[in-house]
């Protein structure tokens, strides 16, 4: 008997993965030239695998602005927001989140992944209810698992069966949480909101919409599904991260309830980890700034994606939404095709990401494609060039 | 709810998991010995809640790895033996 004995399913996955020179999981970046460049196993690539939905990490305000908090503020805060790790620039950067949502309190977390479980494991107590859709990120699992409210699941995108859920709760209801997300991130498909809403209000209910993946990406401002839905007025928590559209890494919650603040002195997650570094809230905030008015940004990549979503549908593959969005989800057969679509890619120097189980929902063998503004017409010819070669896997 | 009701529920939603399988041993782990994943087995209890008309809470879950374990929390949700 050893404590790694419950690891051997892992290890008998891993090792099914092959033992090539450039792992499939995990894969070693030799280094990054640009938002969609990069060295792989020595091999010039395009990145066609991240969540630079925007295509900011590179951009020269961002790094100017991170450039010169780095040099007047330092490399850490070394603390707690709630001790010495709240600096001018953390309260400015929530006064900018809550002013571009028009709402009154805005939290900034160390990570998005914080976030969530900072947020669902403090607003949902003992006596509340979590209700969350089957197919939520980690994160959203997590921080129900880590708060003490009674967790429950509803089939993934179906507003008729969360309504049952709700209605079996009758008046304990309006002490229900209902999570969904804006852009599901492993089969690229969005939810039906305006839906979900009314369920939510019929049964008096609360909802937090995690943007993390179609902030930056969807309204005329970047705000997300809500905003592009002018649904921002029947919403009552947004949860968001700085790690894609932002180009950063850290996550925040936005609310038009002003009673979100106390959480401040409530979430474990939010008190007991140090706060983001200067350098990073800097360049996220000068971020923000670029998003908010990034309507060209969004014109390039809506144009990219639906050249991949057009291309690869006229190419017959099964695609994990029908809605075109940044993250187009190719379904594959098997591991083993998957594996081969993944490392046909990366031979013609495109990297991309392969999504496989207990990651993915359905047990389905995923090739995943995110898509950035920053990819130019003659990048999007190589990614979609690439394909050529592979077959339909059908 | 009698048992017998519950029971009948976990068989139908087990043969729509694992068809072919047979009637199922309701001490058989749901995990090593039925062969179902994790996501496969979220999947079965969704299948019994809405047979059901039950809410089963995820928390209920982690005490949960036999068939005559998940109809025993059953059982409790709906108030004990009728």
């Amino acid at each position: 008997m050893s404590l790694f004995d419950k690891f051997s399913d892992l290890a008998a996955a891993r090792k099914s993965l092959g033992d090539g020179p450039v792992p499939p999981v995990a894969t070693p970046m030799d280094a990054i030239s640009s938002a969609t460049e990069a060295t792989i196993g020595g091999q010039p690539v395009i990145l066609a695998g991240t969540n630079n939905y925007l295509g900011l990490t590179f951009h020269p305000d961002c790094i100017e602005q991170a450039r010169q908090a780095l040099t007047r503020h330092g490399t850490g805060t070394t603390g707690s927001r709630m001790a010495n790790g709240t600096y001018r620039e953390h309260q400015a950067l929530e006064a900018e989140l809550g002013a571009a949502f028009g709402w009154p309190a805005a939290m900034v977390f160390s990570t998005g992944y914080q976030a969530n479980l900072g947020v669902l494991s403090t607003l949902a107590g003992p006596d509340d209810f979590l209700l969350v859709d089957a197919d939520s990120h980690a994160s959203i699992f997590d921080g129900a698992r880590l708060g003490s409210a009674q967790v429950i699941r509803f089939r993934h995108n179906d507003p008729e069966n969360l309504e049952r859920r709700l209605a079996r709760l009758g008046e304990n209801a309006s002490r229900a949480l209902v999570v969904v997300e804006g852009l599901y991130s492993m089969l690229g498909d969005q939810p039906p909101l305006a839906a979900f809403v009314e369920v939510v209000k019929k049964h008096g209910a609360w909802l937090l919409l995690d943007e993390a993946h179609s902030f930056g990406v969807f309204g005329e401002r970047g705000l997300g599904l809500a905003e592009q839905e002018s649904l921002l007025d029947e919403v009552d928590f947004i949860v968001g991260t700085f790690s894609k559209s932002l180009a950063g890494i850290g996550g925040f919650c936005v609310s038009p309830h002003p009673e979100l603040e106390m959480l401040r002195y409530a979430s474990r997650p939010y008190i007991f980890t140090a706060s983001p570094s200067p350098a990073v809230i800097a360049s996220t905030r000068t971020a923000l700034d670029l998003s908010l008015k990034g309507q060209e940004l969004r014109q390039q990549l809506w144009r990219n994606i639906n050249r991949l979503y057009g291309y690869l549908t006229k190419l017959g593959y099964e695609m994990g939404s029908t809605t075109p969005g940044p993250v187009a989800a190719v379904i594959l057969p098997d591991r083993k095709t998957a594996l081969a679509h993944w490392q046909g890619l990366l031979d013609a120097g495109i990297y991309a990401n392969l999504m496989i189980p207990p990651a993915t929902p359905q047990g389905m063998n995923l090739l995943r494609i995110s898509l950035s503004a920053a990819h130019t017409d003659a990048q999007m010819d190589r990614i979609l060039g690439a394909f050529d070669g592979l077959g339909s896997g059908q | 709810m009698k048992r017998q009701t519950i029971d009948q529920a976990i068989r139908e939603s087990v043969a729509e998991a694992l068809p072919g399988l047979g009637d199922p041993d309701f001490d058989a782990r749901l995990t090593s010995d039925l062969g179902l994943d994790s996501v496969q087995v979220m999947n079965m209890i969704m299948e019994i809640e809405d047979r059901l008309d039950i809410s089963i809470p995820v928390n209920v879950l982690a005490e949960v790895h036999t068939l005559g374990q998940l109809g025993d929390q059953l059982e409790a949700l709906k108030g004990g033996p009728s």
